[in-house]
């Protein structure tokens, strides 16, 4: 009757939903001091890094560990709905580790007073329970539960700097567009478990995988059409594909910069895994269906990404249609799953690892320029390589790696394994659209990259501030890794 | 498609039935409006309050405070919902120690928002 529940595998999200929890609880009974959110700073990132450490100690004992398993009395076979395998211990650093990130930068946007911290910290350590628990997900309705745990603190962090009428308006298009494309997704989810009678993705698998010979009478392929076509779009608002990536520009401009850090990696990343469970999991014999959609939503994410990221004049604009741009060459391998599966996921999950360490860096940096200048305009980026080198070479390194060139190897290796799976799975024309994409991508990479060095006279520059300089450090080093040595990504993914 | 007619065809009936609904709603106005005389006054034409003279807009300022109790009321709707499954059970055999321990973690976490609420002086009025 009663389910064991395994929590040494639950530990992660665990403790970060504690460690949230601690922090509300602090933030309400410690006595209102200046300073104060700086203890609240320091736990959260304590919380995040334990989570981290117990990953690790996961991984290194390795095995796979489930736990909310189904008895095999309840059906067909048993069936758990939190798995943590090679797929999840991935996603889960690759959440966590931007999780470190996102919190130090955190620490200098809560330091202004323009924000209450405790909420701030709270909502932050949600989202990040949300994207851990969605990547261990292995079944319907959790997935549902995470995604919208992923993504309800984000209205609240995305409006937290009040009376700030872009924040606001940011807060309430995030708002409508999420609350818009959970509806949709729930309606096809909906249409999944009316067909195949299970919420458990690897039992919608095996019902499909039987040929539907189980389906109620009178269901026929075009439902679980609709039901594919329904849960792709509102997975595609999530991760800001084209034709649901309007919002992106807006919402990052809006959103404080730590928040729009977290949107463009960690909620991202969130919508991924969960795209990934369900499109190769649940609906892996389907794959005739859904590839060539997905194929042709990538092309146009990063067209579409690409070619409205040249026309753009603030830094944190561009960098969102940049990351729609991105989200595209993630979403391309999935669209080659039917001809090389293994390679196909890996290459999508590889291009997120390596997208997440090099945009990092470049949000860091512009969290220490917009301290020194609202604005936030790349025009403010001219001679930054003057008053402040590390901080412009750091950017520039990202840049490059964004763009693909060979100083930085993260994102040309990251580009060639996309190739590689999208050639070997016969899609020859994605692959051209993705290569003359790339070129696109130079323009304005480069562009931004050499107003860097371009000399200019009027250099007051405020010094920066230390967490912000410890977070791009940290995503400095880990792009540095991946470029040295891109191997670890491949062979954990692989 | 003719496959899918077993399916989405159970949702005709939910279609028609909304057709009908509409259906007496707009004849009856439609028929009253037809058969009644017509011979409004400004009086008449005053929207009804009560039988009170109406006082201000149709847009109306309400007290933003009870927004807040709102939410609070949420937190223990929800909780009651799970409650009372729960309370129809957790003494049958089979369930036990473990099922009514489980449910105050639940409330733990519930009562977590209420102290946050508090602490922060929302439960106050003035």
């Amino acid at each position: 009757m009663i389910q064991s529940i395994d929590y040494s595998a639950v530990a992660v999200p665990l403790i970060l939903a504690l460690t949230a929890g601690l922090v509300l609880l602090l933030d309400a009974f410690l006595p209102a001091r200046p300073g104060g959110g700086r203890l609240l700073g320091v736990v959260a990132l304590g919380g995040v890094a334990v989570a981290l450490a117990v990953l690790v100690a996961q991984a290194v004992r390795g095995g796979e560990r489930r736990t909310f398993c189904v008895p095999p009395s309840l059906g067909s076979a048993a069936s758990c709905s939190f798995v943590l395998d090679r797929f999840t211990l991935v996603f889960m650093a690759l959440v966590l580790a931007a999780g470190v990130v996102v919190v130090l930068l955190s620490m200098a946007e809560t330091s202004g007073g323009r924000v209450p911290v405790g909420e701030w910290y709270f909502l932050l350590l949600g989202t990040l329970t949300g994207a851990v628990l969605l990547a261990a997900s292995r079944d319907l309705i959790m997935l549902v539960v995470s995604l919208e745990l992923v993504s309800l603190p984000v209205f609240a962090l995305t409006a937290m700097r009040r009376y700030d009428g872009r924040a606001s308006e940011a807060a309430l298009k995030l708002f409508l567009v999420s609350v818009v494309s959970t509806a949709i997704m729930l309606f096809g989810v909906s249409l999944l478990y009316g067909v195949t009678g299970s919420v458990h993705l690897d039992r919608i698998a095996a019902f499909y995988a039987s040929g539907q010979s189980a389906a109620p009478a009178g269901v026929g392929q075009g439902v679980t059409t609709v039901a594919i076509v329904l849960v792709l779009a509102g997975f595609g608002f999530k991760v800001a594909a084209v034709p649901f990536h309007f919002w992106a520009a807006d919402v990052y401009q809006g959103a404080p910069i730590p928040v729009a850090a977290l949107l463009s990696v960690i909620s991202k990343a969130a919508g991924f895994a969960g795209l990934v469970l369900i499109l190769t999991t649940a609906l892996a014999s389907q794959a005739a269906v859904w590839a060539p959609v997905v194929a042709v939503i990538a092309a146009l994410t990063m067209t579409a990404g690409n070619v409205l990221a040249m026309r753009q004049r603030h830094a944190v604009r561009l960098l969102a249609w940049s990351s729609v741009a991105q989200s595209g060459y993630i979403l391309a391998p999935l669209a080659a799953f039917a001809g090389v599966p293994r390679d196909a996921v890996g290459a999508s999950v590889a291009y997120l690892a390596f997208y997440a360490a090099m945009n990092l860096v470049a949000f860091g940096v512009v969290m220490l320029v917009s301290r020194a200048r609202e604005r936030n305009d790349l025009d403010d980026y001219q001679g930054l390589a003057f008053h402040s080198p590390v901080a412009a070479l750091s950017l520039a390194f990202s840049l490059i790696c964004l763009a693909g060139l060979p100083p930085g190897l993260a994102g040309l290796f990251a580009k060639v394994v996309v190739f590689r799976a999208i050639v070997d799975g016969g899609l020859g024309w994605l692959a051209v659209v993705m290569a003359v994409n790339t070129v696109i991508g130079l323009y304005y990479y480069i562009a931004w990259t050499a107003r860097l060095f371009t000399p200019l006279s009027t250099g007051t520059h405020r010094s920066g501030s230390a967490p912000v300089a410890v977070a791009v450090g940290l995503a400095v080093i880990v792009t540095l890794v991946f470029s040295v040595a891109p191997q670890v990504v491949l062979s954990a993914v692989g | 498609m003719a496959s899918m007619d077993g399916y989405f065809g159970s949702y005709v009936v939910v279609v028609v039935l909304l057709l009908i609904g509409v259906g007496i709603f707009a004849g009856g106005l439609f028929v009253n409006r037809m058969l009644r005389p017509d011979r409004p006054t400004p009086e008449k034409l005053m929207t009804y309050e009560c039988g009170v003279d109406p006082v201000g807009e149709g847009w109306a300022q309400s007290q933003i405070r009870y927004y807040v109790f709102t939410y609070l009321y949420v937190v223990f709707a929800v909780d009651a919902v799970f409650l009372f499954p729960w309370a129809t059970v957790f003494a049958a055999p089979g369930f036990g120690m473990t099922t009514l321990a489980e449910m105050f973690v639940f409330l733990a976490f519930i009562a977590l928002g209420i102290l946050y609420a508090w602490r922060k002086r929302v439960l106050a009025w003035t």
